[in-house]
């Protein structure tokens, strides 16, 4: 019903007020592309809840690599694109993207060990000749750029790493009388610390060593793929004849330190190494709140106990934590065994503006940035410049240092799809011997191979 | 056809030609076609086209990502083959069997219990009861599996009754799993059972108390039969809620520990996205579309039956 006293419009002024309405509606609902159409949009993808310590850290380090990257070039313009979840998460939604080029990032930050996967899938644009103008990547040591190099060809560039080491309680090392800094030259030295510890200190946990399935391959990083690389025979992958080992030297060293430790009653419990994100427990609850004498564990615990990361808190970190490069299994030179992983940037094959693409992660490896970058996720910076800045050593002492001093020592791990096989086989087979501790090393070897066999076929493993 | 339209029919001495139209055997409906029409594109848009493609994947050596990402092949039996022989399989299809069995068992008897009780007890503590089960099925799988996580690990509730590390979790994961997809499902078995008792006739429960039949006795011989199409209905519904409930189970424990909680629809996640093999990962999902499509086939079977107390009414 028309409302009584207002004019009604005559008939053709009606279907003109109406099609200027739609025309305005319709051009409210165009993107608002008017005032940037001139400028180049890079988009880049990145992890807003699982790279950094903190969520705010995350958002504040992104949030500024933006003004930057807008102000350095006032044409083109960053536009992220934050992808949730963990690890997996963020790898399978990436691998979702890519598949189409409309959704496909200009710029990614991705896990190094599938990078090589992106690179088969012929998703990556060669970065050779925009790496060889830039003043940072000259600094990156020949492991962190292997994890980016293919068939000779730059693909990635490291935005941080990650490396292993031995984190001890020095109350508890003086309670137990072992010697404090300690510096242990093989696997005998550790157990034995463990042991002493056990014995001495009965009411925390000897050692933490990460086992079982639900960290995924990160156990294997920060668990038992550094015990194998510091092992008589640390071949995961054998080029040669392109088998997966299930069996050999290394591997039996490696879950003999396990059997150790989970036999003699060692380990944390179970419900800790089985949590959903166990790699997390040692920073969070055990090293801070002094339940743990000895852990095999990940620089990124370094900066986390600090006035700026804080989670948690913990003052006297640097007074209460020593730490030590893990040995190697009879103490063979260089006597460091570490993985070595992190995460890289990449630019897209299929970028229209592969300039600008480039000038982004320009901007994202600046000195600011790799710093701060570094010290709000736990990584090495990928330039060893960087890595020795007082800024990064200062942040988390006195594990940053060590970090990047040992990286240089690093391997990483196998870059291949079913290396993801592999280590569930291994994840496995150390949650076994946590959960039934009476499990022999023939057992688990059983078990390994068993499982790798299931899954790739008699044809892809091999006894060493 | 319609007894009393027949009656009335010959009643009349007229000869009526009745159209044979029933729910059973229903006519060609152009109107009804039509108005149907848009249900059935989305039903092919979104599930018959998507699942036919699934099925499809399942055949082909798609990987999540790599070479063969984008420019995958029909591999023809190969990934079935590879089926037969893969031992995880077996065991995971097993695992699902037990998983589904000691749900439905348990949910059946805790929601039938319930039913029965409610049925029984004060309107105040039936109102109480009620909603806190029916909570419990509208929380999120995350929830639960969190709650369930928290009590049945080391310093949780349980562990202060359990004797050794009180990991139950990480022992009896296949069964803590189970009973935490009870105490989330129990409340929606409570529902549907509660309105099966209710629709059993008074006039029949009263016949046989004056038999002098014992409360057990009535509750076994006459309630149970009569509401068997209600139990059948329940125990499919809860299979296939069940079959559905991959959260739970990824949550608490991801398919470990040592596989023992790997159900059908996480090693297909797991081959899926964690091993890339999006292919074979397909193929196991299609088992799981299998198993399912037979429940709900057996689900509409019953529900498609005569309701009993018409049945009752017809003497049969």
């Amino acid at each position: 019903m028309h409302p009584v006293g207002t004019p009604r419009m005559p008939r053709p002024y009606v279907k003109i007020a109406s099609l200027l309405g739609t025309a305005l509606l319709a051009a409210s609902m165009l993107p608002a592309s008017g005032l940037a159409a001139d400028k180049t949009i890079v988009t880049v993808a990145y992890s807003p809840t699982y790279v950094f310590d903190t969520n705010d850290l995350a958002a504040k380090w992104w949030t500024s690599v933006k003004e930057q990257f807008d102000t350095q070039y006032p044409n083109a313009e960053m536009k992220l694109v934050p992808i949730e979840g963990n690890y997996d998460d963020i790898v399978n939604k990436l691998s979702l993207l890519y598949r189409s080029p409309a959704t496909t990032p200009d710029v990614v930050q991705i896990p190094t060990p599938v990078v090589a996967q992106w690179v088969a899938s012929n998703y990556l644009l060669p970065l050779d000749s925009y790496v060889a103008n830039t003043d940072w990547y000259k600094d990156f040591p020949q492991v962190i750029r292997d994890e980016g190099t293919f068939d000779g060809k730059v693909y990635a560039v490291s935005s941080g790493e990650n490396d292993s080491m031995l984190y001890y309680n020095k109350d508890m090392f003086k309670k137990a009388g072992l010697p404090v800094p300690w510096n242990p030259q093989n696997w005998d030295d550790i157990l034995t610390a463990a042991r002493q510890i056990h014995a001495k200190v009965p009411d925390v946990v000897p050692m933490w060593l990460m086992a079982g399935t639900t960290a995924g391959s990160v156990g294997i990083e920060m668990g038992a793929g550094n015990l194998l690389y510091g092992s008589s025979d640390p071949t995961i992958y054998d080029e040669a004849t392109q088998k997966w080992v299930v069996d050999s030297a290394g591997l039996r060293e490696t879950l003999g330190f396990y059997h150790s430790i989970y036999s003699e009653g060692l380990g944390a419990k179970l419900s800790d190494l089985f949590s959903p994100t166990p790699h997390t427990v040692p920073v969070t609850d055990i090293i801070p709140n002094q339940k743990v004498a000895i852990v095999l564990g990940s620089n990124f615990y370094g900066g986390q106990w600090g006035k700026v990361v804080c989670a948690p808190c913990w003052d006297k970190a640097t007074e209460v934590e020593g730490v030590a490069p893990i040995p190697h299994v009879k103490g063979q030179a260089p006597n460091v065994a570490t993985t070595v992983a992190g995460w890289d940037y990449a630019v897209a094959a299929v970028t229209p503006h592969p300039k600008e693409a480039f000038d982004a992660v320009n901007v994202l490896s600046n000195r600011r940035n790799s710093i701060d970058i570094a010290n709000w996720s736990g990584f090495v910076p990928g330039s060893s410049k960087f890595a020795n800045d007082p800024e990064l050593i200062d942040f988390g002492p006195p594990v940053n240092e060590l970090a990047s001093k040992i990286i240089q020592y690093g391997r990483i791990l196998p870059p291949l799809p079913d290396f993801e096989v592999w280590s569930k086989g291994l994840q496995q087979t150390t949650g076994t011997m946590a959960q039934h501790p009476e499990t022999s090393v023939d057992d688990a070897i059983g078990i390994l191979k068993d499982y790798v066999t299931n899954q790739l076929g008699d044809d892809k493993v091999e006894t060493k | 056809m319609n007894n009393a339209v027949v009656a009335a029919a010959s009643e009349s001495g007229k000869k009526v030609r009745l159209r044979k139209r029933s729910a059973d055997h229903p006519g060609v409906d152009i109107p009804g076609m039509v108005l149907f029409l848009p249900a059935a594109l989305l039903l092919l848009a979104l599930f018959v086209l998507p699942v036919g493609y699934a099925f499809y994947l399942g055949f082909t050596d798609i990987t999540l990502i790599g070479p063969t990402a984008v420019h995958f092949h029909f591999t023809g039996i190969k990934n079935v083959l590879r089926l037969g022989r893969d031992t995880l399989f077996w065991k995971s299809l097993w695992l699902t069997a037990v998983f589904l069995a000691g749900s439905v068992v348990g949910v059946t008897v805790v929601g039938m219990a319930l039913a029965v009780l409610m049925q029984r007890s004060a309107a105040w503590l039936r109102a109480g009861v009620g909603a806190v089960s029916i909570v419990a099925w509208m929380l999120p799988p995350i929830t639960v599996a969190v709650v369930w996580y928290a009590f049945t690990t080391t310093d949780g509730a349980l562990s202060l009754v359990t004797p050794g590390d009180g990991d139950s979790l990480n022992h009896f994961p296949m069964l803590v799993v189970t009973l935490a997809n009870v105490w989330a499902t129990a409340g929606f078995s409570m529902l549907i059972l509660s309105s099966g008792l209710r629709a059993v006739p008074s006039e029949v429960i009263e016949a046989a108390v004056m038999e002098g039949a014992p409360r057990w006795r009535i509750f076994t011989s006459v309630t149970l039969p009569i509401m068997r199409p209600t139990i059948v209905t329940n125990i499919l519904l809860v299979t296939l809620l069940s079959l559905a409930n991959f959260a739970l189970i990824y949550i608490m424990t991801a398919g470990g520990s040592d596989n023992s909680t790997d159900i059908l629809p996480v090693y297909s996640y797991q081959q899926g996205f964690v091993f890339k093999k999006l292919g074979y990962g397909a193929l196991l999902g299609d088992v799981v579309v299998i198993i399912a499509t037979v429940f709900a086939y057996l689900y509409v079977r019953v529900a498609r039956q005569r309701p009993v107390r018409t049945r009752l009414a017809d003497g049969v």
